[in-house]
């Protein structure tokens, strides 16, 4: 049995015409970082608020560490949680928020001193442990919340959205924070966010979302190489997977606006032999528009003209249209186009990918 | 930056206010001065200016108090009635804030429909549900008690629903944190919530004070003994008193009235905020 086991866990709000969660299946094993993401709505919070002891499961059984849990008392699940707004208390100093769950416990008052200055120490705090959370910036509030999950020695962290509130930068270095936590207490963290980088940096495994609906479960380069389906190669990486609409026929494929290109042979492969109207993928970095790339490739180049370009210092965004639809490029910073520029470019044949166009699933 | 027409306008409305307050301040600065002079130079001072002033400190300055103090039952009338307050104040937060937090966080039944009739309370006047109460407390047999006093003055719908409005505000989180650190509802109601809502425990802590301070009705029908009276009633026994002087009845209005106006001071901002933020943006 896994530490963590979703059994087919369910969630239905009186009077809602359907579920918010519905049939959520995950078996999480002890010390793994797992990440839920999705966009707004897709359930992500309401399932971790119901492993919580928050929210009401409707239906399904919810195990942990081997124990059913669905009736039990948040308090009593052993977890800790770290909340999207902190959830300080306003009136109490930082030692006073972090000792504060210690202190209801009847753990000793030494033990309680010793454990809170463990956590102000290895957070940071230590200029700050008699302010009030009024007077902490969002990232030290941020690290107060931390300390006040890290001290009760709980075996799962749960974070709903814990960085959302902080401009980007902090949002950076809580990440690497909150990594080196995980790593150094060896917790169990389900880590709830919309935000596909914090999932794809932090996470041992991503848990994608949609609609109340799991789409995808596994380790961050698997769901970006190999998406089952349209929604979840939409949803990691950015920029945005470029989808083209084709008509697929005898090798070749024939986009909206009357382009005709011979698909690769390792791409004819992967079709084994399916013919008709089909969605084609390829990342931005698969989308090459270097003159070396495009030269080795004998079958399938592409001619556009430039229409936007994203200087991101790193590396450049190129937009065109292409296929009737915008695509985009991700090339090196070295390689310098202006609006209105030509372009020639090719896809990388072992990353072209197919959707079915109704269904979305990945061919 | 403001005009030099909205400067004018500013100093015009000021002197307003000031010429306003004078003339509210007036009757309180007639009382206070003549408090300390003897009958015979309260009547020769009546018309003219001196009758603002008070005499200079000197042999008999405070002689109307020391009567008053010391030959009345005031000084125990007095401390009789900071005990109710104190009581009102404790059960009162305690009573009328677990209700405005239940009507503000807990979901029950026909929650939206009980608050409406709470706030329909507030129009009825304190006047015509007053025999209904002294019926109860008689029945009861507890005419002339402390308890009897006290019971019906602990639940103000006015109080449950200041409450209430500050409660509906407080971040749910906070109970969910709470919860996870092991806190109980009702530790973090006394803990959390009631330190979190500072302003309105003031707001409702001085209201309940001057409503028991202020309070003449009711005690004058559950007190018959001289023992348990109030400052107001003990105010109009030692006024009517025929040996009264006019100097003695003013020295007790006056104590009667300063621990108001030390109340008033002290708490007028948390009055202000606690009243306004009734009418904050629920959500």
């Amino acid at each position: 049995m896994s530490f963590i086991e979703f059994r087919n866990i369910c969630k239905r709000y009186p009077g809602a015409g359907k579920n918010t969660v519905d049939g959520f299946n995950l078996n999480i094993e002890e010390k793994e970082f797992i990440a839920f993401v999705g966009p707004s709505g897709c359930g992500k919070s309401t399932t971790l608020r119901m492993m919580a002891g928050f929210e009401e499961i409707t239906g399904g059984e919810l195990y942990i560490d081997g124990k059913k849990v669905n009736e039990t008392a948040p308090r009593d699940r052993g977890i800790a949680m770290v909340f999207q707004n902190y959830a300080l208390y306003p009136h109490m100093t930082v030692e006073q928020n972090i000792g504060y769950g210690l202190k209801n416990m009847k753990v000793p008052a030494d033990e309680i001193a010793r454990k809170v200055d463990w956590a102000i120490r290895i957070l940071g705090l230590e200029e700050y442990r008699t302010r009030k959370p009024r007077n902490l910036s969002g990232g030290q509030r941020q690290r107060v919340a931390l300390g006040r999950a890290i001290v009760k020695n709980q075996k799962v962290f749960l974070m709903d959205e814990p960085l959302s509130n902080l401009d980007a930068k902090l949002r950076v270095s809580m990440r690497t924070e909150i990594s080196r936590l995980h790593r150094e207490l060896g917790a169990t963290t389900i880590y709830v966010t919309h935000d596909q980088v914090e999932a794809m940096t932090m996470a041992d495994r991503i848990v994608i979302m949609k609609d109340g609906i799991v789409q995808q479960v596994g380790r961050p380069m698997e769901l970006y190489d190999h998406p089952v389906n349209r929604f979840v190669a939409g949803f990691i990486g950015s920029p945005q997977m470029n989808f083209f609409r084709v008509q697929v026929d005898g090798g070749q494929a024939r986009f909206l606006d009357g382009t005709v290109i011979t698909l690769p042979k390792e791409a004819r492969e992967r079709l084994k032999g399916r013919t008709g109207q089909l969605v084609l993928g390829i990342r931005g970095e698969d989308l090459k528009t270097d003159a070396q790339s495009v030269a080795a490739q004998l079958e399938g180049r592409m001619h556009s003209v430039i229409v936007n370009t994203e200087v991101m210092g790193n590396e450049n965004n190129l937009y065109f249209d292409f296929g009737g639809t915008q695509a985009v490029a991700r090339v090196s910073k070295y390689e310098i186009k202006e609006i209105g520029d030509s372009v020639e470019f090719v896809f990388v044949p072992s990353k072209i990918h197919f959707f079915d166009p109704e269904t979305g699933a990945a061919v | 930056m403001r005009t030099k027409q909205q400067r004018l306008c500013n100093r015009i409305l000021v002197a307003a206010m000031l010429v306003l307050s004078l003339f509210f301040l007036f009757p309180v600065i007639w009382m206070l001065a003549n408090s300390f002079k003897p009958d015979g130079a309260i009547t020769a001072d009546m018309n003219s200016i001196a009758a603002f002033i008070p005499p200079l400190p000197g042999r008999g300055f405070f002689a109307n108090y020391t009567a008053i103090l010391t030959s009345t039952g005031f000084v125990r009338y007095m401390a009789n009635t900071l005990f109710y307050a104190a009581v009102l104040i404790l059960l009162g937060i305690v009573v009328n804030g677990l209700a405005g937090y239940a009507l503000a966080k807990i979901p029950f039944p026909f929650r939206e429909q009980w608050l409406l009739v709470i706030m329909m309370l507030l129009i009825v006047p304190t006047e015509t549900v007053i025999t209904i109460h002294f019926l109860i407390i008689a029945k009861a047999g507890l005419l002339n008690t402390v308890v009897g006093y006290i019971l019906p003055m602990i639940v103000n719908p006015f109080n449950i629903f200041l409450f209430r409005q500050v409660f509906v505000n407080l971040p749910d989180d906070v109970y969910e944190a709470a919860q996870l650190d092991y806190c109980g509802p009702v530790k973090y109601f006394f803990t959390m919530v009631l330190p979190m809502s500072k302003t309105v425990v003031a707001t409702v802590s001085v209201f309940t004070f001057l409503n028991v301070w202020n309070d003449y009705l009711w005690p004058s029908l559950v007190f018959t003994s001289s023992d348990l009276l109030t400052a107001q009633i003990g105010l109009n026994s030692i006024t009517s008193n025929d040996n009264t002087t006019m100097g003695q009845t003013l020295a007790v209005i006056t104590l009667v009235t300063i621990p108001v106006i030390i109340i008033y001071s002290l708490f007028s901002r948390q009055i202000v905020e606690g009243v306004t933020s009734t009418g904050s943006k629920e959500g």
